[in-house]
């Protein structure tokens, strides 16, 4: 007896040693580990990228597999890892709506169809035809696959979705246990995804249009409890590129996204009114040194700008400092949207020695008047605008006061602080930094605001990393940056 | 024993029925394991064995049901002892706490554990020895339903024991855990030999609570049966089956041979 005592503490001993052993040491090379967690019924493409992406980068990547479904519910328990690879969006979404995700990548879409086995033998061609009493029909639940939601709603507009309900043999929790069926002959026919029936060999598909309107992604979220952010980025581009991983989902039968072009390092481009400088620019780069990216940053006045890009040199995206900067390139970029709006205001000498308390006052003799710039920048054109519309624009041309027309509204803040002017019409955004130095006053007589769009051009090599840039942009951080400095938050308005 | 004439007809129909029954539950079995064969082939199941993540799945299986079993049986000959020679107060409730992990869907189990290392003592253990999605969480998950199965062989072993042997060991002078030691134990051999088995067995197929509270990550928690489900997630069905039965074929040869000669040696 104290043999076979001894033998299992000593072989427990053993068992256990090489168990810890194995966990101590998991990395191989001297690069990061990423650990992602999938949705097993993408392991085909995923695990193969991931393999040709160690083999290129010495970066090592563990798959965790599970359910789309299971998986969120584990990560919700316990956050961990770096990426999370979900079957269809509305996981994804889920997730963010939980605060587990930071960014989030499309990598390819999926149509519902009907699969049924090679040669279609019970001659299914409609959606419909899985009521007849002859075909053995598959369907996922409703409650836990997004496919089985799908055809419950489809089924339901069409108006049979009651008499499908009772008539269906089985449901399912995932597509491939509704490919398995069908593969093993329980089942004549299910509705499932189309990249999961060119997984398997004896099964074909049948196309119903009100089905296949329904295309859902396959898509990726970074994970906020990434400790290493930028390697996980790093391997979530490449699997979203056009060219590297998404080559592999194409192979396995999916349809890829238009992904971006694979880079290292992409080296962006953005065009940025020089007003929004203070606003965006350390939230740039926190986004440069998060996604292992360089964005080239080009602030100037919106109308030089303007000039830039229309002499064919297009950035990856603009930020304007007006909508009407932006329509003169429109047909370069895609649509734009509005983050925020800026008001112009008088900035006074201190003290006010001039007494100047509205716009007329503008037109005493002696006032010495800065503006914008009308063609070079948006805000010159806006002052104009608003100068024009109060009937002192010709007034105040005729009075000689205007002394200084610039760029853009820093050099003007420069100048009435160093005590050249009287009085500048400025954003209120240029004035944050002002201090004591100077007065702000509102314009009684009419308001006046910039909105700023923020557009991603059409032929950017980039568009996804340019919306991510944007996300970021329109984050909390970087709405407190803008806040600060005066501007008024206008996420997600329509452009007027 | 001899079997009067005229009962003769009447034992072979009962003893009859009784092999139609075996038989029946048999042919089931067996029917099962051709039917998975025809969905497979020689040159898939060769293509299973040569497969580095099936080699390591299966290693990985074979440690941690063997250690999973080893812990439970080190747990269940304790428990079994206390469950049955000593009445206490709330015993019959005890019992049924320990048929939970029986009782409870595996899934839970798996649910429960990575609520439990999630919560402040579970991660302070985990500073520890890391466990959650790493190797010691699948001998914890097999670990805790195993045991289960476990204790309840023994509570049955040592209820077969006559009490009066230990008994008589107390009145000769030993003290309690003189007479567990040289009087009990040598008795339930067999008993923890079937405990074991059982436990080996029950761990070697376990997934639920594994996929939960490990994960699925090849190479590195991916026991067997998560490379079946990895398998028919993906739709190779004959790859899946061809593992099933690789599996099968282990478990088969562990407990015959555990069986005929363990069973055999201890009991003679």
């Amino acid at each position: 007896m104290r043999s076979i005592a001894l033998g299992s503490v000593l072989l427990a001993a053993l068992l256990s040693w090489w168990i810890l052993r194995v966990d101590v040491d998991p990395a191989t090379g001297t690069g990061h580990t990423l650990t992602v967690h999938c949705a097993a019924g993408i392991k085909g493409p995923v695990t193969k990228a991931a393999k040709e992406y160690e083999q290129q980068f010495g970066n090592r990547v563990e798959l965790t597999f599970g359910g789309s479904g299971a998986l969120l519910s584990a990560l919700t328990v316990r956050n961990h890892g770096d990426i999370y690879i979900a079957g269809d969006d509305s996981y994804v979404s889920d997730a963010k709506q939980r605060g587990l995700v930071a960014e989030i990548l499309a990598l390819a879409s999926m149509r519902p169809v009907i699969a049924v086995r090679s040669g279609n033998p019970k001659n299914i061609t409609s959606y419909r035809d899985l009521l007849r009493l002859d075909v053995r029909t598959g369907l996922g639940n409703p409650e836990a696959a997004a496919v089985g939601k799908i055809a419950k709603r489809v089924a339901t507009d069409l108006g049979f979705w009651d008499q499908l309900r009772d008539k269906v043999t089985v449901m399912k929790p995932t597509v491939n246990d509704l490919g398995n069926d069908l593969q093993i002959g329980t089942i004549d026919a299910a509705v499932i995804w189309d990249a999961t029936v060119r997984q398997y060999e004896d099964l074909e598909i049948v196309e119903d249009p009100q089905l296949s309107r329904q295309a859902r992604n396959v898509t990726l979220g970074v994970l906020r409890c990434a400790t290493q952010p930028r390697p996980a980025l790093h391997f979530a581009r490449y699997l979203a590129a056009h060219d590297r991983g998404l080559l592999v989902f194409s192979a396995e039968g999916f349809t890829p996204i238009d992904g971006d072009e694979w880079a290292d390092v992409p080296q962006l481009e953005l065009m940025s009114g020089a007003m929004l400088r203070p606003a965006i620019d350390s939230t740039v780069t926190a986004f440069e040194q998060r996604e292992g990216v360089r964005v080239n940053r080009v602030y100037n006045g919106c109308g030089i700008l303007v000039s830039q890009m229309k002499t064919g040199s297009i950035p990856d995206a603009y930020f304007s400092c007006d909508q009407t900067f932006l329509d003169q390139v429109q047909d370069r970029f895609q649509d734009g949207v509005t983050v925020t709006a800026n008001d112009i205001v008088m900035l006074l000498r201190k003290g006010n020695p001039k007494n100047i308390a509205k716009l007329r006052d503008l037109l005493r003799p002696g006032v010495r008047v800065g503006l914008g710039h009308p063609e070079k920048s948006a805000l010159g054109a806006l002052t104009t605008g608003l100068l024009s519309r109060t009937d002192h624009l010709d007034n105040l041309k005729a009075s000689g006061n205007v002394v200084v027309e610039s760029a853009t509204g820093d050099l003007l803040v420069n100048q009435i602080t160093a005590g050249s002017l009287d009085v500048v019409l400025v954003y209120r955004s240029n004035t944050a930094h002002v201090g004591e130095r100077c007065e702000v006053a509102p314009i009684q007589e009419a308001t006046s605001q910039a909105r700023q769009p923020f557009a991603i051009a059409k032929d950017s090599a980039h568009p996804h990393l340019m919306r991510r840039l944007l996300d970021t942009l329109r984050g909390t951080d970087s709405r407190r940056r803008f806040e600060e400095l005066g501007f008024h938050w206008r996420d997600g308005e329509r452009p007027k | 024993m001899t079997t009067a004439p005229h009962r003769a007809g009447a034992d072979t129909a009962f003893l009859a029925a009784l092999f139609v029954f075996l038989g029946l539950y048999v042919t089931l079995i067996v029917a099962m394991l051709v039917a998975d064969a025809s969905f497979t082939s020689p040159a898939d199941l060769w293509e299973a064995i040569r497969s580095d993540e099936i080699q390591s799945a299966a290693v990985l299986s074979l440690v941690t049901a063997t250690l999973s079993a080893i812990l439970s049986v080190w747990f269940a000959v304790p428990i079994g002892y206390v469950m049955t020679r000593f009445s206490f107060r709330g015993r019959a409730l005890l019992d049924a706490v320990l048929d939970i992990p029986i009782v409870l869907p595996p899934m839970v189990i798996g649910l429960s554990l990575l609520i439990l290392f999630s919560t402040p003592i579970g991660r302070a253990i985990e500073s520890v020895v890391p466990i959650t999605y790493q190797k010691p969480s699948i001998v914890l998950a097999q670990f805790a339903v195993a045991c289960a199965f476990a204790v309840r062989t023994m509570i049955v072993t040592f209820q077969q024991i006559d009490v009066r042997h230990e008994h008589v060991a107390l009145t000769v002078g030993c003290s309690r855990g003189q007479a567990f030691r040289h009087v009990v134990l040598p008795q339930v051999r067999r008993g923890m030999l079937s405990a074991f088995l059982l436990a080996w067995a029950r761990a070697l197929g376990e997934f639920g609570p594994i996929l939960v509270f490990s994960g699925a990550m090849r190479m590195r928690t991916e026991v067997l049966p998560t490379t079946v489900f990895l398998e028919l997630s993906v739709g190779r069905i004959d790859a899946a089956v061809a593992v099933s039965l690789l599996m099968v074929a282990a478990a088969l040869l562990v407990l015959w041979i555990g069986r005929s000669f363990g069973l055999g040696r201890i009991g003679q």
